[in-house]
């Protein structure tokens, strides 16, 4: 019994039965429904969209983690072997997450070459040059998106199906009491309306978030935040734009565009949020304001993209050590109502409420 | 999981189930005269020499204090040795040969209950002193140094949460012996002079809850209370046990003494019992081997036993073939030790041997697990990035120094990071 072997270890010896991986695929399984949704209503269009990101996001992942990562070897296939070895399901699983993701923020007849670009561009920049995995500052999918919306405008005239002559790109383009005669709210439920393949069923993304929040490899806080902030905002428009009209209104604001879907699967994205509870709640104030703000002065289907961007810009901001505090103080709790309802008065007067 | 996480499983169940194995065959037994707390010793008796129960053989010197080390059978000192210690450092120890009489030492007398009722808090103070008590919680702190305050003190608190998991000591102790836990609370109290005592007990523990509480109907004269405290970790930690027990929120790096609460492990009060009672230092302490890499036991055994010889009566390592991790105390903050020879002291109540796996770790995702999970409410993953970037002024920031090396924060991690390993590091930077 002296021939054991001891080997030297630190406090604590013992895990939690948790890992990355399942957290990778808890999201990969809540986008399912939303995934299955787009492929019995776009088919092959779908198909070939998603497939085509997660080539991309997953190749460029493979060929970033090839040429950065460093493995011992005798000779240079020995070399290779050993970072195939290393290669792990995280490299996998994190990019066809983004993939994913970024498939369903585009409309279905969007050009494939658009697709590809915005993938690249997405995976590249978005997160290998940031180092990979968990050091991306930006989400990559939201990336993405933008990047298409702006470089390759001309592209989207046309790419969403669906178009009468009332509707626009997505139920948000058109003008508010108009929009109810062509799409009812049940319409916008269950996805009956233009838009981005995710984005469209309000049914199929809660599905998703119950699975998320039951799973807990989502934070409800940024959720519950931003869907906070931006039903009082859209009520406070309700009130002062279409006062006869203001829980169609407040419905129709949530179900349509991309709220939900950018409130369950890319604002809970943990690489790009900020790390302390209250940090999360503002990062869901920031977000979900932007988003109204977007909606309501301006005229984007990827609004929800741009405000996340730049919440995510803002994160550093909120994790600075200086002030970031795991706690929920009193100075917290002053700061954050005082400015949700510096918001919601704003909105008011913005929207001409004090001529009321 | 994105979650706060405070439960652990503590696979105490099973070995609460062991039949418990008094071993007191030892032919030798080994002394440290240093340890931890005290570098330097010196020893007062020469090789040869016949020595009893409860004779002084040694003094540990510490900082501010000594300590008097004692023999814990009857027979001749033969030698000195290197061995292991609890916390896995290599001290020397001093040899006694058992002659298994177990004979008493003359001082070892017991009191009466007149003489206690007329003992003073120096006298309290000075038979802890003299029988060496120590924090037997795994602190290893004097305990005269502890109820010699100057602060007027209201209640003593008998810490039983033992939040670490596969530790079953201070619950043996509860359930064994409450009257003389409750007596040595009452010494405490009387040594104080505190009005309240309170014993802190897992609400879970139902058992001990009741035990403790049909214990203490004969002491009705006594204002002492059972308070049932969470089951979560580290609901242990001094700290916390004394906010959930009495609800005083006691700040880091003060003395509970300051806010009049002394807090004290069971077992330390137990073997106060036995001190002012009968005056005998602390002889024996239960100890348990568990883990998967070995035949799980649960003994009672003298104080200077060697452990090889506790896990060779207990039956051995299982899958010898598999590299081992020896871990003196609980899974969560225990020490390693890289060799078996190693001898029990006071604050030894576990070894665990674990089959060791080596586990890659991923890189960091930010779930903020680890924030979410501190019970001091640091920030584990900025801290690991400030000692990646090795910045001082961030570390400060940050407050590593409050880390109390629960372990959680490597815990929960998804991805595996060593996270306790980077507080380390932050203190050793901040340190200078």
């Amino acid at each position: 019994m002296h021939n054991m072997t001891f080997v030297s270890q630190t406090s604590p010896y013992i895990r939690k039965d948790t890992s990355t991986k399942r957290m990778m695929f808890d999201v990969l399984i809540a986008l399912t429904p939303v995934v299955f949704f787009s492929v019995y209503r776009f088919g092959l269009d779908a198909i070939s969209r998603i497939l085509l990101s997660v080539i991309i996001f997953v190749g460029v992942e493979a060929l970033y983690f090839l040429s950065v990562t460093r493995a011992d070897g005798y000779n240079l296939k020995s070399k290779i072997v050993n970072k195939f070895k290393k290669y792990s399901i995280n490299n996998f699983s994190a990019p066809a997450v983004s993939a994913v993701i970024y498939a369903m923020l585009i409309p279905d007849q969007l050009h494939l070459y658009v697709v590809v670009m915005g993938a690249l561009f997405g995976a590249g920049l978005g997160k290998m040059i940031f180092g990979g995995l968990g050091m991306n500052i930006f989400n990559p999918a939201a990336l993405g998106r933008v990047f298409i919306a702006l470089a390759f405008t001309s592209f989207f005239t046309g790419s969403y199906s669906f178009i009468d002559a009332a509707a626009g790109a997505t139920a948000l383009s058109t003008s508010f009491p108009n929009v109810l005669n062509s799409y009812s709210l049940i319409d916008l439920l269950v996805g009956n309306v233009p838009g981005s393949m995710g984005e469209i069923n309000a049914l199929a993304i809660l599905i998703g978030l119950v699975y998320l929040l039951i799973r807990k490899s989502a934070d409800y806080r940024p959720i519950l935040s931003g869907l906070l902030i931006f039903t009082v905002l859209a009520t406070i428009a309700g009130f002062v734009l279409y006062p006869t009209l203001v829980f169609e209104y407040v419905i129709f604001q949530l179900l349509s565009g991309g709220l939900l879907f950018g409130l369950t699967f890319m604002i809970t994205d943990p690489a790009t949020s900020p790390i302390t509870r209250p940090g999360r709640w503002w990062f869901g104030l920031i977000i979900g304001s932007l988003v109204f703000f977007i909606r309501i002065f301006g005229n984007l289907p990827e609004g929800v993209a741009f405000a996340l961007l730049i919440g995510n810009l803002l994160v550093p901001l909120l994790d600075y050590p200086m002030w970031s505090n795991n706690l929920f103080t009193k100075k917290f709790y002053v700061s954050y109502s005082s400015v949700f309802v510096l918001l919601a008065v704003l909105t008011f007067v913005l929207l001409g409420g004090y001529a009321i | 999981m994105i979650t706060k996480t405070r439960n652990i499983p503590d696979g105490k169940d099973v070995l609460k189930k062991l039949p418990l194995i008094h071993y007191l065959e030892a032919p030798y037994l080994y002394y440290p005269i240093t340890n931890q707390r005290c570098p330097e010793g010196e020893t007062c008796v020469v090789f040869g020499q016949f020595v009893k129960v409860g004779e002084v053989i040694g003094t540990r010197k510490g900082a501010f204090f000594e300590q008097p080390i004692h023999a814990t059978v009857s027979g001749e000192v033969v030698g000195h040795e290197m061995k292991f210690d609890a916390s896995g450092k290599r001290v020397n120890c001093m040899i006694v040969k058992n002659d298994f009489k177990y004979e008493l030492h003359e001082s070892i007398q017991s009191r009466t209950d007149e003489t206690i009722e007329a003992l003073t808090k120096a006298d309290y103070v000075q038979i802890a002193k003299d029988a060496g008590l120590v924090g037997l919680g795994g602190s290893g702190f004097p305990t005269y140094i502890k109820l010699n305050t100057k602060n007027k003190i209201d209640i003593i608190l008998a810490n039983g949460v033992e939040c670490e998991p596969k530790l079953i000591s201070d619950y043996e102790v509860m359930m064994d012996s409450p009257e003389e836990l409750i007596q040595g609370l009452i010494y405490a109290m009387r040594a104080v002079d505190a009005p309240k005592g309170i014993i802190a007990v897992k609400k879970k523990y139902v058992e001990v809850i009741e035990r403790l509480r049909f214990a203490l109907n004969a002491y009705q004269a006594h204002d002492i209370e059972v308070v049932a405290v969470g089951n979560h970790y580290p609901q242990g930690w001094e700290l916390e046990a004394i906010e959930a027990a009495t609800g005083i929120k006691v700040p880091q790096f003060k003395l509970p003494a300051d806010y009049g609460i002394i807090p004290f492990n069971v077992s330390t009060l137990q073997s106060l019992y036995h001190a002012v009672r009968f005056n005998l230092p602390v002889l024996e302490r239960y100890f348990v081997i568990s883990g998967d890499g070995v035949v799980n036991k649960s003994f009672k055994a003298r104080i200077g036993t060697p452990i090889q010889s506790l896990i060779e009566l207990g039956g051995g390592y299982v899958d010898k073939s598999i590299p081992k991790t020896l871990i003196m105390g609980g899974p969560m903050m225990g020490s390693n030790v890289t060799n078996d020879d190693i001898v029990t002291t006071h604050t030894a109540t576990s070894l665990i041997v674990q089959n060791s796996l080596m586990l890659d770790d991923d890189p960091c995702i930010h779930c903020a697990s680890c924030v979410y999970s501190c019970p001091v409410d640091i920030q584990p993953v900025q801290i690991m990035n400030a000692v990646k970037a090795n910045d001082k002024d961030f570390l400060k920031q940050l407050s590593v120094d409050k880390c109390i090396e629960c372990g959680l924060c490597s815990f929960v991690c998804p991805s595996k990071i060593h996270l306790t390993d980077y507080m380390r590091e932050g203190k050793r930077i901040l340190r200078g």
